[in-house]
């Protein structure tokens, strides 16, 4: 399903090079739940943006779902960002001016659906995280735990393939925390992939596979019974460690 | 207060600056030259008259066909108006100083000169004219009875002029640097005219930009009503409409059969023929305080979003110390800065507009106090406008800075 | 789309509603004042006789003396009594006809109306004609009614409706001064502008309600009009048949440009011939201008006009540079929500449609109180006394206009903000901030 080759990262600014990825592989298959961890500064955000085509890679080889994604132009690959891909953040990122109801709207929007479909389509959604009753309130109304559920609603409203999280309990107390793992990994049962990227060691632990990233270099740790690496190149050894 | 970080801040925020720094130098380009266009105008419409503006009244009079003897009836239409209590004198004349209708002929300093240098307004009226306009003859004299002649319509070299007035506008164009008392003009033709006084003021029924607003004549022709039809009225000035209504109804009295045309003040008149002048005036007033009001609340607007911007950064920076004056002078510095730069660049273009309106639209060059007044009147524009954002800004609590957004 | 583009620049707009409020107004006021000086202007440019423009002539001649010549000035602006009459009764155009402005006082029949002054026109019978002048009832008087200075006239539908209360009055008598005339002619509503046939009277003035046969005005020394300018002093009455003085407008009407040519000969053969009988002096230098020519050499519209008009685009340009920034600001402030749209599947080219609408309601709204204010300028300008001011009228055109201006004023103005807008990276803003 996404399968990076060799994926790099530069930022450049007129003083400064940073290399934010320095030839990431990592293959993410259908079914699985990923957790992406790391230490601060390590390039988890960058490899998420560049996973959710928010970014542009500088170097190697991204494709989604069979598409490399280099070759598409910034219509085809908001297409495929709307129809492929969900989007749940730390901050939720709701719009505030708009309701519960119209914030899980915005996907299906873009994607021309029917007024019919787009309706039943968000009903269901709101229904599958308990906040049907609340459809026109808005977001600043809600509490924090209230406000990722709705994030996730509008994020699977569309049928994504893929889930994408950034820290999603990051903003939550250990309560809200859980009922939010709760949903991923019910989502993921139900056949979405789902990568989340967190530092929380008790949120990774959950996840069935660990991907470390040190220095913009990914490290698969697989959980379960028996502990295989991938890929491990230069930063094995600090895998090994926190891991 | 430290220019350059303000001035690398507005480098990042490009767009908006070199907008806002657009609509100032627009401004200022367009309110210079509009409020010297609005002082060009109110100059004009000041212009002296030369008479006796506040006592006198005007009627315009005309017969319906032709009468047997226009004279007579000329003459008893004086007596009847001076009897008129109120009235101190009066005249019939062929045109009325800001009247629009005009007469008008060239003249010279020599006979039958092809290429007469200067055109003159013609006025012609009755032997009281000077007296009831009131006008101040600064060397020689009036016109005295004896000089006058019949004046028949269309007539011309026939008649001999033996004396006129002139206005000082005359004299100094056609004898720069001499007494022009005593001197011939020739004004219809072969004859001379010899110069017996010299009016200071004496304006033109319309105008002639930009020289010749100064030039008229006085000639001693007896006309009647039937010529331009005005008698202008001297009175007691608090008793103008009281004269006006008992003058028309004298004049009916005399020969109902007439139409009465215009009945109105010196300063309706003055009014009258300045409306187009006043219009714009007003028009290029309201442009100008709508400009203004447009870029004060276009800087609000600017101001307002910069400082909902940089919340977060001024809530640090008052934790890090700063008072809320260093926060407040921030703004108003940087104010400063984006004003100063539309100002230097709208002057450039108010000079420019005005060279090319000079150009096309008989406008003067645009005077050089015009640049720190306009600068003035935009630095202090720009600072009461980003006040109410700048306050704001330094209302910001440090706390803000430990608060996650 | 479009429907949910317009819902979200809706629910965008009220939420600043002091910020849209204020756009709006930058708009309304620019559009308003530019659309009050262009509708002047389009008025006062008008083509007065469109179907005739290029087929009417001006003529004018030069019989000054020859001192004082200098060469390349213009000929005299207007025609002499002489060599109008004479060139009319060559008859040698399509149509030819002299005129000149007049008043008079009519001295109604009916009982209770004073009598008052009116302009009038005096000319010749080709004069109906050649313009087109639309006829309500009757006609034009005949060339015999010119030849023997025949007591008729025609009248405006107005002084018709006026004297008689009524327009069918063909064959009543109207009594101009102490002469009592024939009515043969009723004229529909008849006002060109500008008045090109006679620009020395008020180029945009109301017109004329009176034409007399210019034989029967001069019989009667009828008032005159515009203005005299006689060159040389050796003459009693200016309107005397010879007297050096121009006052008479004279125009031609040459269907061909072949024609014309052949009216401009006959002028050359015609000035020979003056010069041979001692009446010219002055090399030929004949201007046989049309209407559209003469009225741009007359340079006809007010500088008034087109200064106030260059004032009010000035201001309709920094009112859509406050818009500009406006918006920008506006857009940039949701950068945040354009940030998550965009990572939720939105394309720049959706995100830039998005505002760009947004610009584009702001722009509609503002054209509607554009077109308040247009109204309420030029009910000023009708108010105002200034000579042309009774013309100034929003017609369908303009009214269009006035919408379009706005449309593509406020859009223009979106653009630059829409593609910054548009811009916004996704990934920057999903950050916490």
């Amino acid at each position: 399903m996404l399968h990076m080759k060799d994926v790099s990262k530069v930022y450049r600014t007129e003083m400064v090079e940073t290399h934010a990825l320095r030839d990431l592989n990592l293959e993410v298959r259908a079914g699985e739940f990923v957790a992406v961890t790391g230490p601060s500064g390590s390039g988890k955000t960058t490899f998420l943006n560049i996973a959710g085509m928010l970014e542009e890679l500088t170097g190697g080889v991204y494709t989604l779902d069979g598409v490399d994604v280099k070759s598409l132009d910034d219509k085809a690959r908001s297409k495929l960002r709307n129809e492929k891909i969900g989007f749940v953040f730390q901050s939720f990122n709701l719009i505030p001016d708009l309701n519960l109801f119209d914030n899980i709207d915005v996907p299906l929007r873009y994607r021309r659906m029917s007024r019919g479909e787009r309706h039943k389509r968000i009903e269901t959604a709101l229904e599958r995280v308990g906040l049907a009753s609340r459809k026109k309130h808005y977001p600043a109304e809600l509490s924090g735990g209230q406000q990722q559920r709705v994030a996730i609603a509008r994020a699977i409203a569309g049928n994504p393939t893929l889930l994408l999280a950034d820290e999603p309990t990051g903003n939550l107390d250990s309560q809200m925390a859980r009922e939010v793992m709760q949903l991923l990994e019910e989502l993921n049962e139900q056949g979405t992939i789902v990568v989340i990227v967190t530092h929380d060691p008790e949120i990774a632990a959950r996840a069935r596979r660990n991907v470390h990233i040190v220095d913009g270099v990914a490290a698969d740790v697989e959980r379960g019974p028996a502990l295989v690496q991938k890929d491990v190149k230069k930063a094995f050894s600090t895998a090994e460690t926190i891991a | 207060m430290d220019f350059i970080p303000i001035i690398s801040t507005l480098r990042r925020h490009r767009t908006a600056s070199i907008l806002i720094i657009l609509e100032i130098a627009f401004t200022c380009a367009i309110v210079c030259n509009a409020v010297f266009v609005i002082r060009q105008r109110l100059a004009l419409m000041d212009r002296d008259s030369g008479i006796a503006e506040a006592e006198i009244v005007r009627i315009q009079i005309a017969g319906i066909g032709k009468k047997a003897d226009p004279g007579v009836v000329t003459r008893q239409d004086l007596e009847a108006l001076k009897a008129v209590s109120g009235v101190k004198d009066a005249a019939v004349t062929n045109m009325v100083p800001f009247g629009n209708s005009s007469w008008n002929t060239s003249i010279s300093t020599i006979p039958d000169d092809p290429s007469a240098p200067i055109n003159v307004a013609t006025y012609m009226g009755s032997r009281d004219l000077i007296e009831t306009l009131g006008v101040k003859l600064i060397a020689g004299r009036d016109l005295t009875p004896e000089e006058y002649v019949e004046y028949s319509n269309g007539g011309g070299s026939n008649l001999h002029i033996a004396s006129i007035l002139i206005t000082k506008g005359v004299a100094e164009r056609m004898y720069p640097g001499q007494n022009a008392l005593g001197k011939v003009l020739y004004v219809w033709g072969k004859e001379p005219s010899t110069i017996v006084g010299i009016i200071d003021t004496l304006a033109r029924p319309n105008d002639f930009q930009p020289t010749g607003m100064t030039y008229a004549i006085v000639m001693p022709l007896d006309v009647d009503f039937t010529v331009g039809g005005n008698y202008l009225i001297r009175c007691d000035p608090a008793r103008k409409a009281e004269v006006l209504a008992a003058a028309e109804a004298a004049l009916k009295k005399v020969d109902p059969v007439r139409l009465v045309m215009k009945r109105q003040t010196f300063a309706d008149v003055r009014k009258e023929h300045f409306t187009e002048d006043r219009a714009m005036a007003w028009v290029l007033g309201i442009v100008s305080i709508s400009l203004l009001v447009i870029t004060a609340l276009g800087v609000i607007g600017l101001a307002s979003f910069w400082v909902q911007q940089r919340t977060r950064q001024i809530g640090v920076r008052r934790a890090l110390g700063a008072t809320r004056g260093d926060i407040l002078r921030y703004f108003q510095t940087e104010n400063f800065i984006l004003a100063t730069a539309g100002i230097v660049l709208g002057m450039i273009l108010a000079y420019g507009i005005n060279l090319w309106l000079m150009g096309k639209y008989q406008v003067e060059r645009l005077p050089m106090e015009f640049l720190p007044i306009g600068a003035g009147l935009l630095w202090f524009l720009g600072q009461v406008a980003v006040l109410g954002p700048a306050l704001r800004a330094a209302a910001i609590p440090p706390a803000i800075a430990t608060r996650s957004v | 789309m479009l429907g949910y583009y317009l819902d979200l620049a809706w629910r965008s707009l009220r939420r600043n509603f002091s910020l849209t409020v204020l756009m709006v107004l930058a708009i309304g006021f620019g559009v308003g004042a530019s659309m009050t000086m262009l509708t002047v202007m389009h008025v006062l440019a008008k083509d007065p006789i469109p179907q005739k423009s290029k087929v009417l002539h001006y003529v004018q001649l030069d019989p000054r003396p020859l001192r004082g010549y200098t060469p390349g000035e213009e000929p005299l602006e207007q025609s002499t009594r002489q060599d109008a009459e004479t060139l009319v009764r060559e008859h040698r155009a399509d149509h030819q006809a002299l005129m000149t402005g007049g008043y008079a006082t009519i001295v109604p029949s009916k009982a209770g109306l004073d009598p008052f002054n009116i302009d009038a026109r005096w000319t010749s019978n080709e004069f109906f004609p050649m313009f087109d002048v639309p006829f309500l009832k009757g006609g034009p008087w005949s060339a015999q009614d010119d030849a023997n200075h025949g007591r008729v006239a025609v009248i405006g539908k107005e002084l018709a409706e006026k004297l008689f209360g009524s327009t069918d009055v063909v064959g009543f008598s109207l009594r101009v001064e102490t002469t009592e005339m024939r009515i043969v002619g009723v004229l529909d509503n008849w006002q060109p502008i500008p008045h090109f046939y006679d620009l020395m009277t008020e180029a945009y003035g109301q017109g004329e309600q009176l034409y007399l046969p210019w034989t029967t005005s001069i019989d009667l020394d009828l008032g005159h009009n515009g203005s005299t300018n006689c060159w040389d002093s050796k003459h009693d009455d200016s309107k005397a048949l010879g007297a050096p003085c121009e006052w008479i407008q004279l125009w031609v009407e040459l269907d061909s440009d072949a024609k014309e040519v052949a009216y401009h000969d006959f002028l050359a053969s015609y000035w020979a011939d003056q010069v041979r009988a001692g009446h010219y002096e002055r090399p030929v230098n004949i201007r046989l201008r049309n209407v559209t020519d003469y009225l741009d050499y007359n340079k006809v519209i007010p500088a008034d006009a087109k200064l106030g008009t260059v004032v009010a685009l000035g201001f309709l340009i920094v009112c859509l540079v406050n818009t500009i920034g406006l918006l920008l600001t506006k857009f940039l402030r949701r950068s945040a929500e354009i940030g998550v749209r965009r990572a939720l599947g939105a394309s720049r080219v959706s995100i830039f449609m998005q505002l760009l609408i947004e610009a584009g309601v702001i722009g509609l709204v503002g054209g509607v109180l554009g077109l308040l204010l247009a109204g309420l300028g030029l009910w000023a300008i009708r108010h105002g006394v200034s000579a042309y001011g009774h013309l100034a009228h929003l017609d369908v055109t303009m009214l269009a206009a006035t919408f379009g201006l706005a449309l593509v004023s406020s859009v223009l103005a979106g653009l630059l903000p829409a593609w910054r807008g548009c811009q916004v990276a996704p990934a920057l803003q999903l950050k916490s901030h």
